[in-house]
């Protein structure tokens, strides 16, 4: 379970967040929307410890991020997938190394990886571009490799910071798909996206964030 | 493969994908090194040689013409007893005049005006080498001058005093430009290590947002440095045995003893300078990559 309680971020004296209270259960597949600087990246960098909350306190897995020591924020990452919105692929390795590289931090063996990585590359029908560097791939096949190295690890929280920004309908629907699929399977799923298309008639819960406070909560 | 290996290889692809910057590195570090080492060498063979040299020195104890053959027995198992000495000759009167005849040579008319030998007899005693200190001797020749029938005690304290500061002096200088030139290369290292690790600071904070801890991050890049360490120092020792053997050589159609003298590294000490190297590159790589902030 992931719990905000009052909690503000500032960036120069300027509320990125305001006073936010939010509960969201484990399993869950929520949505986070509202315009560019309504707080949405800040609102999951705040759950993966890349921010901490300046008042108010943020508790995943009953670890309150805010007062984690340095050595334990790596073992808190490990447990939540993040595909961040500018993927963060690594430039120097194939998008084999690049999943792998998930799984070799937690420390997993060779053999191990291998499989692993395959079986994630063969779910997003990319087992092709195994060998090919991120340069070479397209928008949403980067976006596609940056989803398969957050899932690879089989996290209990996956985090993914506008999936669909800049994909065609088509590849934006598959990565879609995909997401349904790993929440089905347990893990807590939770989108910040400004693509309104994406949860219109889902039935999930959206948070709807505007100048960093929450405006309203739905089940569209 | 386990994660150390993968970290290996991960700093074997660094190193080879930063290859011109690392080159540099080696190639200076290499060149500390090798003025390091060749002054070492150089202060091995001047000491090595210094110590042949002195392998004949000793001590002469005069005796009084009045010497009782008690006295005398005191002395000689006061020899016996003193490890440090190696070997006792015993000079008569007589044999003292005959060797300073020889030396005189045509000039033997000096001693003419003598009625009778004025020459005293003595021992002649030889040292173990490192017992040659002048603070050794001195005291050993104090001692042998309370000796009843002993007239005086001779040795060549100031040659001795100024080969004992020559060799010191070489040492102290060694080690202090060794010092100072070991701390410039951990420095060179720590340049270097800092720029690659800005270069991959991207990387780093995404193998950070990935749950990578401190020692994943940090791995590869002390190896990266460990690797320039050591490749600077094999670098340095081949090229000082190269040196060294170019130099010999051509010395030695000038001067043919050289061979006899001029020693190398015993190979019990080729190790030393790769690892020296190496050393100091990890702790010039310590200080470059800090304490990573999460």
């Amino acid at each position: 379970m992931i719990q905000f309680s009052d909690v503000s971020k500032f960036y120069d004296n300027e509320a990125a967040l305001s006073d936010i209270t939010l509960t969201i259960e484990k399993g869950e597949h929520i949505y986070i929307t509202g315009p560019s600087g309504a707080g949405k990246t800040t609102l999951l960098k705040l759950i993966y410890a890349a921010e901490r909350p300046d008042k108010g306190t943020v508790s995943v897995a009953g670890q309150d991020t805010g007062k984690l020591k340095q050595g334990a924020v790596p073992f808190l990452r490990r447990t939540i997938g993040v595909v961040f919105q500018d993927f963060r692929l690594l430039p120097n390795v194939t998008v084999f190394d690049n999943i792998a590289l998930a799984l070799r931090i937690h420390g997993i063996d060779s053999k191990e990886i291998k499989e692993n990585v395959n079986d994630v590359l063969a779910s997003i029908g990319m087992k092709h571009k195994a060998h090919e560097f991120p340069r070479h791939l397209s928008g949403g096949e980067q976006q596609m490799a940056a989803i398969a190295r957050a899932i690879v690890s089989k996290p209990n929280v996956l985090l993914a910071d506008e999936p669909t920004g800049n994909l065609d309908p088509g590849t934006a629907d598959t990565i879609i798909k995909l997401f349904r699929e790993i929440n089905l399977r347990g893990t807590t799923l939770i989108i910040a996206t400004h693509h309104d298309a994406l949860f219109k008639n889902t039935g999930h819960r959206v948070i709807y964030l505007k100048e960093g406070k929450i405006e309203k909560e739905t089940k569209d | 493969m386990n994660t150390l290996t993968y970290l290996f290889q991960t700093a074997v692809k660094n190193f080879w994908s930063e290859k011109r910057i690392n080159l540099l590195t080696v190639l200076t570090i290499a060149v500390g090194l090798l003025i390091i080492s060749a002054f070492a060498l150089i202060t091995l063979n001047i000491d090595l040689t210094l110590k042949n040299w002195s392998g004949g020195f000793g001590l002469v104890v005069y005796l009084k013409d009045n010497i009782s053959a008690e006295e005398e027995g005191l002395i000689k198992n006061h020899f016996k007893k003193d490890t440090d000495i190696t070997s006792v000759n015993y000079i008569t009167k007589e044999q003292a005049l005959k060797e300073l005849r020889q030396t005189l040579g045509s000039a033997t008319h000096l001693l003419e005006g003598f009625e009778s030998n004025p020459l005293p007899a003595s021992f002649e005693l030889k040292l173990k080498r490192e017992s040659l200190t002048p603070a050794g001797i001195k005291e050993k020749a104090e001692r042998l001058k309370q000796f009843q029938g002993v007239e005086d005690v001779q040795y060549g304290e100031k040659w001795l005093a100024s080969m004992d500061s020559l060799s010191k002096g070489l040492k102290v200088l060694t080690v202090s430009l060794g010092s100072i030139i070991l701390i410039a290369l951990a420095f060179v290292t720590y340049s270097t290590i800092k720029i690659l690790f800005y270069r991959r600071a991207d990387e780093i904070d995404t193998m950070k947002l990935l749950g990578a801890s401190r020692s994943f991050i940090r791995l590869p890049f002390l190896m990266e440095g460990l690797f320039i360490g050591l490749s600077s120092g094999i670098i340095a020792l081949s090229a000082l045995f190269g040196i060294y053997a170019v130099t010999t050589a051509k010395t030695a159609e000038l001067i043919p003893s050289i061979k006899s003298f001029a020693v190398f590294f015993p190979p019990a000490a080729y190790p030393v300078l790769p690892l020296g190297g190496a050393l100091m590159s990890l702790i010039g790589s310590l200080f470059a990559i800090g304490r990573i902030k999460y």
